[in-house]
């Protein structure tokens, strides 16, 4: 285990292991998985001699590529597992292929993969209150144990952190005796080993994700981009990868980089994109038509956005989407290879065209002042898609997006970074009835706005917590304060505090405003693949 | 209670919450994923959701907690996973830029 590194270093050595890998790249998958377990896991494990869970406890589980890493990491740190980063890459990757999750069962927690900050998780609270304390419903989300498994989990947890009985909601109950004989059996039923989604899945014929994809999204600094995407398959479930585009300011955006599929459908990739390195975490749709997930920096893994990629030439997404009556505005219509006329819809003219590359068409359009409310679909030549545009009369309400965000101090000559929190201000209009909070609706996507701090509650008037917890920009980029002991607050308090973060968008002179609660907290110094 | 009398913030506060129920409703309080709602004390927020009961600076009671593995998910625990952790730092109010983070390895 590499504790007691700096997280750059490590990033450093895992890039040097990187490039090992590239030279060599037969000898990574010359090793058999199987003959690997064998080889380094048997020390402990046992051989049960039932072909269908060959091994003791590994074959009654299945995980994610990063559950599995979390796994292996475990074993190195606590049961001296001697693996070399290659060996490591091997067992994951044969253990998320052979013993991994069905897509269905990977979806109602993608963002703890992809790393998404701000999630307020809503967990049954059985769970919430006997897992969730400590780490995400993530976590145990995402693995399938048989009961028996399960319970050997709890006796894990007592092993590894015994004062976990001392903390409250544990030693106000009889916890142990709870966790034993009543969320163990309830994680079996709802995280079962054996589910058909997953046996399934595994018999399928999986999709090649071999080709270029029209790619929309979004990248804390850099703005919305559009990108071709192309995948050039180097061997089986390794891609080449490079990514062409423009930022929404017309700056280019370019990137290369290598991307591994586990599971049939786990695309995580890792590029070299403008000179900032950067990770996808993404999902294949079954049929492979379509790649959804996030991009973010590696060093700095708050630092990203959302990221969607269609095979082929499509519309993926506009931007701005949504066009106001009587006013004319500039439209980013992104997609790969898109050719032929650009019809954005009834009542909404395409003035001019004025560029096209192959990620992406930029007209002028206007909407006529008597346009109907509404969503239009877009055609560009024979590519179609369905509502994409919003035709609106005004803006009548802004949602800050998250509505929770989380910032960490940082920095100040220590090792742990400052982790920022990015915000964005979504749009709304009434619809045809005019009325807020009704069905109709229109969501018109997210818009400049400007931004501001405040107190959240009388005690951080009181501390001050505007003065020192941080700063935001007109981009809606959070950075908290230096980390360490403040002598200018009370007790030397840190730099912590809880603000209210106001966006503002002008409305024919009106101001229409979202806000969101910020926690600026403290840093964290234990981060896993799965939070 | 009765017989107490609450005499600094803290315990007026705890007073309070004893008194409306709070204590019953922070029980289910969520938090945003990677922080813990284990509050008593807690890391990122205090059992009232807020950040006036946290110990704070948190560099004064650092190992108070951490050492007994308080937040295992959070800080690392010297009392079983980590025990160098904090082999070189002292006090972590003086010396707190030598403390180290636990990250994960990039995978490929």
């Amino acid at each position: 285990m590499n504790n007691n590194k700096s997280k750059y270093a490590l990033l450093n050595a895992s890039a040097l292991a990187l490039v090992g890998t590239m030279l060599t790249p037969g000898a990574t998958w010359a090793m058999d998985g199987n003959e690997l377990i064998k080889e380094k896991c048997l020390a402990c494990h046992t051989q049960t001699g039932n072909p269908e869970q060959p091994y003791s406890r590994i074959s009654e589980q299945r995980k994610t590529p990063e559950g599995w890493q979390m796994t292996l990491q475990r074993m190195e740190h606590l049961h001296g597992l001697q693996a070399t980063a290659e060996e490591k890459q091997v067992l994951i990757k044969y253990l998320s292929d052979t013993q991994g999750l069905a897509p269905s069962e990977t979806a109602d927690y993608r963002y703890v993969l992809e790393q998404k900050p701000n999630i307020v998780e809503d967990a049954d609270p059985a769970y919430a209150e006997m897992c969730g304390r400590c780490h995400s419903n993530a976590r145990f989300g995402l693995q399938r144990r048989t009961e028996g498994e399960w319970k050997e989990l709890v006796a894990t947890h007592m092993a590894v952190h015994p004062t976990l009985e001392l903390h409250a909601l544990s030693r106000d109950r009889r916890w142990y005796d709870i966790a034993l004989n009543e969320t163990a059996p309830k994680l079996a039923m709802d995280y079962a080993f054996d589910d058909t989604a997953w046996a399934q899945w595994e018999k399928a014929a999986k999709p090649s994700l071999t080709g270029s994809w029209s790619v929309a999204g979004f990248m804390p600094e850099k703005g919305e981009y559009s990108a071709v995407l192309t995948a050039a398959q180097t061997s089986k479930d390794n891609y080449s990868v490079t990514m062409v585009g423009h930022y929404a300011d017309g700056s280019k955006l370019s990137g290369t980089g290598s991307a591994k599929v586990f599971s049939g459908f786990e695309w995580r990739a890792g590029l070299t994109l403008d000179g900032v390195r950067v990770r996808q975490v993404m999902a294949a749709s079954e049929d492979g038509a379509t790649l959804t997930g996030r991009m973010y920096q590696s060093a700095h893994d708050e630092m990203g956005g959302e990221l969607k990629a269609i095979n082929g030439s499509a519309i993926v997404t506009l931007s701005p989407a949504a066009i106001k009556q009587g006013e004319q505005t500039q439209i980013t219509i992104k997609g790969g290879y898109l050719e032929g006329t650009v019809k954005l819809g009834k009542g909404v003219q395409v003035m001019k065209v004025l560029s096209r590359d192959a990620d992406r068409v930029v007209v002028l359009a206007k909407a006529s002042a008597s346009a109907a409310v509404g969503m239009r679909d877009v055609t560009v030549g024979s590519t179609k898609a369905q509502a994409q545009l919003a035709v609106y009369d005004k803006v009548a309400a802004v949602q800050v997006s998250p509505m929770q965000g989380l910032a960490r101090i940082g920095g100040n000559g220590g090792k742990i970074p400052k982790v920022k929190s990015t915000f964005r201000a979504m749009a709304f209009a009434t619809g045809a009835d005019g009325k807020l909070g009704t069905d109709d609706d229109l969501n018109l996507g997210y818009m400049p706005a400007s931004w501001s701090l405040k107190p959240q509650n009388e005690v951080a008037k009181e501390d001050k917590d505007l003065e020192f917890a941080g700063t935001i920009n007109s981009q809606g980029i959070f950075t908290p304060g230096d980390t360490g002991l403040n002598p200018k607050r009370r007790m030397s308090a840190n730099n912590v505090g809880m603000l209210t973060v106001v966006a503002t968008v002008n409305e024919a002179g009106k101001a229409i405003e979202g806000e969101a609660d910020l926690l600026v907290a403290v840093p964290i110094y234990i981060k896993r693949a799965i939070q | 209670m009765k017989h107490l009398k609450s005499f600094n913030k803290k315990a007026r506060m705890i007073d309070k919450a004893t008194s409306t129920d709070d204590v019953e409703e922070v029980v289910a309080m969520q938090t945003i994923v990677g922080c813990t709602s284990t509050n008593d004390p807690g890391w990122e927020v205090d059992a009232f959701g807020g950040l006036g009961s946290l110990c704070q600076p948190m560099e004064s009671d650092l190992y108070g907690c951490a050492d007994a593995c308080w937040w295992p998910a959070q800080v690392p625990d010297t009392m079983s996973n980590y025990p160098d952790w904090s082999q070189d730092v002292a006090k972590a109010d003086e010396d707190w830029r030598k403390l180290d983070g636990i990250f994960p390895e990039e995978q490929k």
